[in-house]
């Protein structure tokens, strides 16, 4: 309870005291109940993980049965849940919680100098909640009923009339489901970002991962509703015999597109700004230099997602809209060019004017500037309205959004796996093996996605199970396969360093790279509290800033809040602690969408019931504020 | 405050985390209707006839009484809100009671109201009833959640005040502004098919 000056000498009882008032239940209980953001990051990160590996399996046996022309590795029906199941894997299921659940999580408390989210216990449950949405939608694909009208699941192949099994409804709930995770989440950066920054923190001394992530959460808040209406109406269309989608009962085919993809394109930002604020994280540690143009940066990462809730109609102009729409969307496309070019312009200028330390991280954030780019060429062409309605629903789409998916939001993520490992195992990683993987998954993805591109202008339409020779296809799929293969291999290589870094690699100590933000300034990896000593923040660099006197919170578990813009000290609040009834009430969330799912109503009010009880119970602790 | 050593301000300079989740909650659910109203305006100006034929005019005269009662709650509710942070533990309940009478009967209206619509004109009708029944449905369900709140609030504030009860109460409070504004939204919606 006192003004520390520094340089920050802590006494030893002083930690002691800060361990015990802090530190998780030993065990398995410890990780069930624990409240944590570093554990609850690292739960996201292993769940996501293993769930890319499901998507990645997806994709494979879908690139092998492709890679010849008819190829029957896999019957059509099969293949159906394959491409809707890694759709909606690789986007619900491992980038987002990938990015706001595994990196948001264990980094933005960190970088703003917090010790834990404004909300911990709601943060667990978003956690429980996504890991039951995952269980939920996978049981569906081992029961053999996996979604299977594609990821975006387009009415009426997705109506009871067409598809009269469990599949879609699996799709409806579980995204559903899903998206009360996601918007928990969501809330949960938003308040945290602004109410718990470290004293002095104002937002323009923000670090712009943050402002990613800020817009990221505000994308997502705002989004998620449309897709939760529209699963909503297709699940009352298909179990209670509504008529939302169905045109011989005044109902519109349309309405499903138009709510999907006011979802469904700021959902593409969602994915990829998180990674931005992954880019302009490494970029300033490996160039030892401040991001060019922070100010623009910042407004540029939440524009992007700000113009992105106007664009969404050009995922339809094939569906025969009124000249006027398809020009106001093609003008609002072009527009999204402006925010993501200044951020492309700051990250080379940076590059260029700082001495740039091309190892591994940076490599990656390289290739994912090439990547968008090229990805970016692309999208563009989408704005040339009669180009557009000929490669609608071809490869060539598939290309495009594969560079910017895997290319601008895998990219980093693979770079700021490679970044945070020290600070996360407080090993250094393998610098040689670390590289070797880029090159893979570099030349690999490219060979993977760009004949895409030739397949799509030639021809070959997205979602075909297989396809017969002679129509000049066979050599680009072959290549594409290997692409997918090699690509595999990096991954792999990846891993496999990781794993064995962890291991065998030496001790990296607080600050491998001389890195500008606060999670530089603790110790590898951070004790349970964070920091001992709550930082003054001067600078958007504060580890590049000579240390200023901080605050020494030691009485409770306790943290700072501070204004939302000016970052002035406004009160210490006392934070709840760990927790059992998040898990608990996942599973009884759980319960109630597995009743739904099986048409037993009654059950699913009387769980629902039971989830209000579990809430009581759960606010019967009070978690005083001061 | 007690004085802790910190240079903590000794009023409330920055918002509760309670006010910030319920904000987040409340443009969370905003967001939602105004996805459900801007459906009923989608389907509605893609039919010709609205409600289509041989579907009644929503009714108007009861529905807005009932409106007007359970938006006047605001009043006791934003009492409260003032109440309790002055520290008036009695009027806090007397005013939340209150509200929550009102709010309670509003609802067991309601409801009895839209199984009595839902018999006579069934909601797999067509896709008007369709939006019509999941939009008001939607707004009563939001009503039954705040009168969940007050009786949670009221139990909590059974047993004494705290800075948690205080903030809980001014959050609930401004969720019951936030319902009653889509509530007259959602109505106004419903019976614009009217005109």
């Amino acid at each position: 309870m006192a003004v520390v000056a520094p340089p920050r000498a802590v006494p030893e009882e002083t930690l002691d005291r800060l361990e015990r008032i802090w530190e998780s239940r030993p065990g398995l209980l410890g990780w069930l109940t624990t409240t944590d953001h570093k554990r609850i990051g690292l739960l996201y990160f292993w769940t996501t993980l293993v769930l890319f590996a499901a998507g990645g399996i997806e994709a494979l046996v879908m690139r092998t049965q492709l890679a010849e022309p008819n190829s029957h590795v896999v019957g059509p029906n099969t293949y159906d849940q394959l491409f809707s199941m890694h759709g909606i894997t690789m986007i619900f299921f491992f980038i987002i919680p990938m990015t706001t659940g595994a990196f948001g999580n264990y980094l933005i408390p960190l970088m703003i100098g917090a010790r834990d989210m404004a909300f911990p216990r709601m943060n667990a449950l978003s956690y429980w909640i996504f890991l039951a949405s995952a269980l939920f939608i996978y049981t569906s694909l081992f029961m053999g009923t996996a979604p299977n009208a594609g990821w975006f699941d387009y009415v009426p192949l997705a109506s009871k009339q067409f598809n009269p099994g469990r599949n879609i409804d699996f799709y409806c709930l579980g995204i559903i489901f899903n998206s009360i995770s996601s918007t928990l989440t969501a809330g949960q950066f938003i308040v945290t970002i602004f109410k718990s920054r470290a004293p002095g923190m104002s937002l323009n001394r923000m670090p712009l991962f943050c402002f990613a992530f800020l817009a990221a959460s505000f994308g997502l808040l705002f989004a998620l509703p449309a897709l939760s209406a529209d699963t909503i109406f297709l699940f009352l269309d298909r179990n209670v015999g509504t008529h939302f989608f169905d045109v011989t009962h005044g109902g519109s085919a349309l309405l499903w597109q138009h709510l999907f993809w006011i979802f469904g394109h700021p959902e593409v930002y969602i994915l990829i700004v998180p990674a931005f604020g992954i880019a302009t994280s490494i970029i300033p540690a490996f160039t030892q230099r401040k991001l060019v143009a922070f100010p623009l940066v910042a407004i540029a990462e939440l524009l992007v997602v700000f113009i992105g809730f106007g664009v969404w109609a050009h995922h339809m102009y094939a569906v025969g809209m009124q000249t006027i729409s398809l020009v106001f969307f093609a003008a609002a496309t072009a527009m999204v060019v402006i925010p993501s070019t200044i951020q492309v312009f700051a990250w080379c200028m940076s590059l260029v004017t700082g001495t740039a330390i091309y190892k591994t991280p940076l490599l990656f954030i390289g290739g994912f500037i090439f990547m968008f780019v090229t990805g970016g060429l692309t999208g563009i062409m989408f704005v040339a309205i009669p180009f557009d309605q000929q490669v609608t629903d071809t490869y060539f789409i598939i290309a495009h959004f594969h560079y910017i998916i895997f290319g601008a939001a895998v990219f980093p993520i693979f770079g700021g796996m490679y970044y945070w490992f020290p600070k996360v195992t407080g090993k250094l990683y393998f610098e040689l093996p670390g590289q070797i993987s880029f090159w893979l998954i570099f030349v690999g993805t490219n060979l993977l996605f760009f004949p895409m591109h030739i397949v799509g202008l030639l021809g070959m339409t997205r979602r075909v199970y297989t396809y017969p020779s002679g129509l000049g296809w066979d050599a680009y799929n072959m290549a594409e396969t290997i692409g997918g293969f090699v690509t595999l291999a990096g991954i792999l290589l990846l891993l496999g360093n990781l794993a064995w870094s962890y291991l065998r690699a030496p001790a990296a100590g607080p600050d491998p790279w001389h890195g500008p933000t606060l999670e530089w300034t603790t110790t590898s990896p951070p004790p349970d509290y964070d920091y001992a000593v709550i930082p003054t923040v001067t600078s958007a660099y504060p580890n590049w800033e000579p240390a200023a006197a901080g605050l020494m919170l030691e009485r409770d578990h306790e943290q700072v809040a501070v204004t939302p813009v000016d970052g002035r000290l406004s009160e210490i609040v006392r934070m709840p602690h760990e927790s059992p009834w998040p898990p608990v009430l996942a599973l009884g969330l759980a319960l109630v969408f597995i009743s739904l799912l099986i048409g037993r109503y009654g059950v699913a009010g009387i769980m629902g019931i039971a989830c209000l009880l579990v809430l009581a119970a759960w606010h019967s602790q009070e978690p005083q504020e001061q | 405050m007690t004085d802790l050593g910190y240079p903590v301000p000794q009023q409330r300079i920055g918002r509760p985390a309670a006010w910030w989740g319920m904000t987040i909650l409340i443009a969370s659910e905003a967001t939602l209707f105004g996805v459900f109203i801007g459906t009923y305006y989608y389907l509605r100006f893609k039919t010709p006839s609205w409600p289509p034929d041989g579907i009644p005019d929503p009714k108007w005269v009861i529905p807005v009484i009932l409106l007007a009662c359970l938006v006047a709650t605001s009043i006791p509710m934003r009492l409260a809100s003032r109440a309790v942070a002055a520290g008036r533990l009695g009027a806090t309940r007397l005013l939340i009671a209150a509200a929550l009478v009102v709010q309670a009967g509003y609802f067991a209206y309601e409801v009895h109201d839209f199984l009595d619509q839902l018999h006579h004109v069934d909601i797999t009708r067509d896709a008007y009833t369709s939006i019509y029944y999941t939009l008001l449905g939607a707004d009563h369900a939001h009503v039954f959640l705040g009168v969940l709140f007050n009786v949670w609030l009221l139990a909590k504030l059974a047993r004494g005040l705290t800075t948690y009860r205080l903030n809980a109460t001014q959050a609930i409070a401004w969720y019951w502004h936030a319902v009653n504004v889509l509530t007259i939204v959602v109505f106004a919606t419903l019976l614009s098919a009217r005109i």
